[in-house]
């Protein structure tokens, strides 16, 4: 008799994600190639129950034939821009991603702060493109703040915050938050930074909205994507996700081109960008992935 | 390093035989470990596995664990090893010596988090080994189950200098070896290096051990030491590294190992490890469960 060797095989957890319809991995395996963005086989059920609120919509029983409809020519890239809306819904929240945080205040802004300190002027640029409705640059402010008598102490910090959605601009201006897009804020940094609006939701206070621009951009506007150089750190989370191949590779060439040498571009927490650009090196930080522009004196360009 | 300090090491390590008693399975073990899957039959395992109580019961604990799924919990010890397959229960034998070999009290740094490392290093390992077209999965996979033998040692016999390196690495949020390094004068490449010769592992075993924090040192390239150097980063950005933050920027495509990998392996370059690295965020849960399921209600107590 002999002795299987095949149940051990790494990373493949022998429980997670048994139960739900193979189809469904094969749609996350779809989804990543074209999009870059990858749904972990833990929360594959995600997956389905996204497919599952399309198909009904659809009204489509079988997920086979929703599979057809992803994959047909005629519907493909409609039909995939609608289950990504299904796949970020809800996403958005202050203080989304932890390990970004901690990268950028651990990592990143000693060693940008490092590099620069013989620079007369001291400025730190950040810029959130696709900002959405301002969770992510408010969240970026305020850690900002936090070290503003630290390792900031004597900087000018400026968060550039950009949509392509003229609603979504005008709402992040105003800063106003439920409890949905607090549930990730601690009551620190909620004392800290925000009033009472109403009696379910918070306000941003006037001294974390000085430190940002918002503003509408579409980042497909070359001539504007040319005037936004001068960039140490970009986030753009779960936007590139809607891009075809060529404009997406056209956008992230831009955003090379607007960080600084040794700045950083940070994607959603489950994206990639695809190998869509050789110039960036993708790095890890604990528990996050960045892309990073080489400085010039890392010999590594 | 200087040529005494190697020696006070090796003379230290050559005590450790007398203090903890190794389980007698042990060295049957290794031969074990050392000869090809297709050579190993069932009822040696069985044999090795029944031959120690605490052993035997471990194996069924796992087998009869959720992680598997199973309908029926295994009776037998026989039963268990089928269901667990060879690579399991050699994984299972192995971390039961060495906790056997290394009483928990005795540990510096948590029981719990060192086997998650070392299992999750040896898991990268083999993958990465079937990613890039490699044959030494199995290797890799032991390479990377031991690689970090040397903490162990630290513990037992070095105990008051490592134990006040881990508490300068948690303060400063630096690398395990770089304060090592910094308070004791070696590190646990050099302690491990030492028990792994004095246990007579493989050679590419034991230049893994030695050289995994510098491929550079090797005496030759070496891409097995290259490999797990790269998954042993791998696993340490990706919550599986020694339960404190690192203050760390890791770049494996530019990291000298990765070009040595890479001329071994030109597979390598189609390897999409955005992927790969989301893959293993997939395997952490298992991981986690594997070793709280091998270490029962002990896991944690360091």
């Amino acid at each position: 008799m002999s002795i299987g060797t095949q149940t051990a095989s790494a990373f493949a957890p022998a429980k997670a994600g048994a139960n739900v319809d193979p189809i469904f991995r094969q749609i996350r395996d779809l989804v990543y190639k074209i999009s870059g963005i990858f749904q972990l086989e833990e929360k594959l059920y995600l997956m389905a129950d996204g497919c599952g609120r399309r198909m009904k919509v659809l009204k489509i029983q079988n997920p086979r034939d929703y599979w057809e409809l992803l994959t047909a020519n005629a519907s493909r890239d409609a039909e995939l821009r609608q289950l990504l809306n299904e796949l970020t819904i809800g996403e958005t929240c202050l203080f989304r991603s932890q390990p970004q945080l901690d990268a950028l205040r651990k990592v990143i802004l000693p060693q940008i702060v490092g590099e620069k300190t013989k620079q007369v002027v001291k400025r730190l640029r950040i810029w959130s493109a696709g900002c959405s409705t301002g969770e992510e640059s408010y969240t970026l402010a305020m850690n900002l703040i936090e070290e503003s008598e630290g390792l900031l102490k004597g900087w000018t910090v400026e968060i550039l915050a950009t949509d392509l959605n003229d609603r979504s601009v005008e709402a992040a201006k105003a800063g106003i938050y439920g409890d949905y897009a607090l549930r990730n804020t601690s009551d620190h940094y909620k004392r800290k930074y925000f009033s009472p609006f109403d009696e379910k939701k918070l306000q941003v206070r006037p001294e974390v909205k000085k430190l940002i621009a918002f503003s509408r951009l579409n980042l497909q506007d070359d001539s504007k994507m040319l005037f936004m150089k001068g960039m140490d750190i970009i986030f753009c989370c779960n936007v590139l996700i809607y891009f075809d191949g060529p404009s997406k590779s056209k956008v992230i060439n831009h955003f090379f081109g607007n960080l600084n040498f040794g700045g950083y571009f940070f994607l959603g927490t489950s994206e990639s960008l695809m190998n869509l650009n050789d110039k960036f090196h993708l790095v890890h930080f604990p528990g996050t992935i960045a892309y990073w522009k080489p400085s010039l004196k890392s010999g590594k360009l | 390093m200087t040529a005494s300090l190697a020696s006070t090491i090796r003379q230290r390590v050559e005590r450790i035989e007398t203090t903890p008693s190794i389980p007698t399975v042990f060295l049957p073990l290794l031969q074990l470990l050392n000869s090809p899957p297709e050579r190993v039959r069932l009822e040696e395992v069985v044999k090795l596995v029944s031959y120690d109580n605490t052993i035997a019961a471990q194996c069924l604990r796992v087998a009869s664990s959720p992680l598997f799924g199973l309908a029926k919990p295994p009776e037998s010890i026989k039963g268990a090893v089928v269901s667990l397959g060879l690579r399991r229960v050699e994984t299972i034998l192995l971390t039961c010596c060495m906790g056997q070999a290394f009483p928990a009290k005795k540990w510096v740094i948590d029981p719990t988090v060192f086997w998650r490392h070392s299992l999750g290093c040896a898991m990268v390992c083999r993958k990465f080994s079937e990613k890039i077209g490699s044959r030494d999965g199995d290797l890799a996979y032991m390479a990377g189950l031991l690689h970090d033998l040397g903490f162990m040692v630290n513990s037992l016999i070095f105990s008051a200098e490592f134990t006040k390196a881990v508490e300068q690495a948690c303060r400063e949020q630096i690398p395990l070896h770089q304060a090592e390094m910094a308070v004791m004068g070696f590190s646990h490449c050099e302690s491990g290096r030492a028990l792994a010769e004095k246990w007579s592992l493989s050679p590419d075993i034991v230049q893994v051990i030695a050289h995994h924090h510098a491929v550079e040192n090797c005496e030759s390239a070496h891409p097995m030491v290259a490999l797990v150097h790269l998954s042993d980063l791998l696993c340490r950005v990706r919550g599986l590294g020694y339960g404190y933050y690192e203050r760390q920027m890791v770049d494996l495509v530019y990291d000298p190992a990765w070009a040595i990998l890479l001329k071994e392996h030109r597979n390598l370059e189609g390897v999409d490890l955005v992927r790969f690295t989301f893959e293993l965020d997939e395997a952490v849960g298992e991981i986690f469960q594997m070793v709280s399921t091998i270490f029962g209600a002990t896991a944690g107590k360091a």
